[in-house]
């Protein structure tokens, strides 16, 4: 366990430095001196140009790289326990199901490899698919389904062990406008059932701004985080892409993209 | 509200029992086409002079070797020609799938190994193709001399070991390498995700590796089946072991003068060993791919 203050805190980032071939002619600073604290159930998007490191920020915190200097915790755990504990789900931009597998038994891969029961792990499943609005193509292979459906099994796979955390690399990215705003939608209401926190890695600032209780605006060379806008939309619905709360919001973080700040984004900025 | 499905539908038209028999016709017109233009040219032949010799010694007529099929191995023998050939092809045969079924277990461990420990594979690798460039021809006498040194306790080394010995080290080294590159294919994100799992190394590889290895695995079964087919029969040929298609070969090639036919039918024996093991691939093949879309099927 990690000092007090961290144990309350769904996810912890301390001081994290991430270099690319430290040393060596080519170094690269992809990440530099992160802080980032994130309450039990908060929706966190990170947004920035190519190469701001946010994807590698998500890896870092989900142990799938390490840390050059610095530390994560996740739910008071280290980033390597808490994988190894399953303390968090994930789901990429590409769906990255198993052909050879149903959609069923590809929701039920996580718990297989946990060693769950075939009954057991069959109910969560089709729990997790009717979640998801998919229990019609529990027997269908992914590739017999639209991108949109596939992203669906991806988020339902990465809710399987039920884990308090997801992180999410552009699951959207890869979708048209339409399904977008439709996957968005499904996102916030399966937020709103799980109780879920979320880190969601997005391009759109739309799409940051409709999802998120905070937008966390990076900057590349090195990548590091410029801006924190914090977004108070209320209940999402229909209407709220037109509301003047939403545009106020897109504007914040278009602005903090440019890196100028303005009375809608008051929280923290850094000199760079 | 089902949406739109992706995957090929043509195709669908027609059931899979007619498009069976499509491609049986297709195959049968080939064969006829071969023998049209085996008697086409031995018409021409009989015209003009060709840079052949389409004699009735060296080309027998097609019916001739159909002939020779009943005709008995030696003169008032009860064995016919065909009996013997089938008896030899199906000795062959045991002896191209025993090859090939060592050959195919050791390429896949091999390729495990290689997969697993990147060392193995920079070491190894080099080996393995060098292995492949040593003649067959020579190394036969070389295996059969090692082999006859070999005790096994009651087992007793026969020449027929060192033929599917031979058989499996031709077999191994397509399925080796097609094995490792399928090992290799899952893509970055597919490996994060299991390792976001948590997932041990054997979980990585039954679950995800060997299954995405299908798609690589089929063609190196259909070149590693054909080779240990090859094998067999030049290994037969080469070390001289009885009971197989290539001592019939050697045998029947003899009495080209007095038979000129019958050679052909121990080639005809050894074209259905190829065709039997080319069988066996694509059962497997269908088995193996079962669950994959049809598009991933080289």
């Amino acid at each position: 366990m990690s000092s007090v203050q961290t144990s309350h805190q769904a996810v912890d980032v301390q001081g994290l430095w991430k270099i690319f071939n430290e040393g060596s002619n080519n170094e690269v600073t992809a990440l530099s001196d992160i802080n980032l604290s994130i309450k039990p159930g908060e929706f966190i998007s990170l947004i920035g140009p190519s190469g701001c490191g946010k994807s590698t920020l998500l890896r870092v915190i989900g142990d799938l790289t390490d840390a050059t200097r610095g530390e994560v915790f996740i739910a008071g755990e280290t980033a390597h326990i808490a994988r190894e504990k399953q303390l968090y789900g994930i789901a990429f931009q590409q769906a990255a199901l198993f052909d050879w597998r149903t959609v069923r038994r590809n929701v039920e891969l996580p718990l297989e490899l946990q060693g769950l029961g075939k009954k057991e792990r069959r109910e969560r499943a089709l729990e997790l698919l009717e979640l998801v609005q998919l229990s019609d193509f529990a027997e269908h292979r992914p590739w017999e389904l639209s991108g949109g459906m596939q992203q669906r099994v991806a988020i339902a796979r990465s809710l399987a062990v039920d884990p308090p955390l997801l992180l999410m690399d552009e699951p959207f990215g890869a979708l048209d406008e339409m399904t977008r705003e439709r996957m968005q939608n499904e996102l916030l209401r399966i937020c709103q059932e799980t109780g879920k926190t979320i880190i969601f890695v997005t391009h759109s600032i739309p799409e940051a701004v409709y999802l998120s209780d905070r937008v966390v605006v990076m900057s590349p060379r090195p990548g590091r985080i410029t801006h924190t806008v914090p977004i108070e939309l209320g209940e999402r619905n229909e209407d709220t892409r037109e509301t003047d709360t939403f545009y106020a919001g897109v504007t914040a973080v278009r602005e903090a993209l440019r890196g100028r700040s303005t009375s809608a984004s008051p929280s923290r900025i850094e000199e760079f | 509200m089902r949406e739109p499905v992706s995957g090929k539908q043509r195709g669908a038209t027609r059931t899979r029992v007619q498009r069976g028999v499509i491609s049986i016709l297709w195959a049968l017109a080939g064969v006829a086409l071969v023998v049209f233009m085996w008697e086409a040219v031995k018409f021409v032949g009989s015209f003009i002079d060709l840079p052949l010799n389409t004699s009735d010694t060296s080309m027998p007529h097609v019916w001739t070797m159909v002939d020779a099929f009943s005709n008995p191995v030696v003169r008032g023998s009860d064995t016919t020609v065909l009996q013997a050939v089938v008896s030899a092809t199906l000795t062959s045969l045991k002896i191209a799938l025993g090859g090939f079924a060592i050959g195919v277990t050791f390429g896949i461990i091999l390729a495990v190994i290689m997969q697993r420990f990147a060392f193995f594979e920079r070491g190894l690798l080099p080996f393995v193709i060098a292995s492949q460039t040593v003649p067959l021809i020579a190394l036969a006498p070389l295996i059969v001399g090692l082999g006859n040194r070999i005790s096994l306790g009651p087992i007793e080394w026969t020449t027929t070991y060192s033929v599917m010995f031979i058989a499996a080290y031709l077999a191994f080294f397509p399925l080796s390498v097609g094995a490792l590159r399928g090992l290799q294919a899952p893509s970055a994100t597919s490996l994060e995700l299991m390792r976001s799992y948590a997932a041990r190394p054997n979980q990585m590889l039954w679950k995800l590796r060997f299954p995405s290895s299908v798609p690589y695995l089929v063609p190196a079964l259909k070149v590693s089946a054909a080779a240990a087919v090859v094998g067999t029969v030049v290994a037969e040929i080469s070390t001289g072991v009885k009971g197989g298609v290539g001592r019939l070969l050697i045998e029947y090639a003899r009495e080209t003068t007095s038979q000129p036919a019958k050679v052909y039918v121990a080639v005809f024996g050894a074209i259905a060993l190829g065709l039997a093991a080319a069988a066996l691939v694509s059962a497997l093949d269908l088995y193996l791919t079962r669950n994959l879309p049809k598009e991933s099927q080289a």
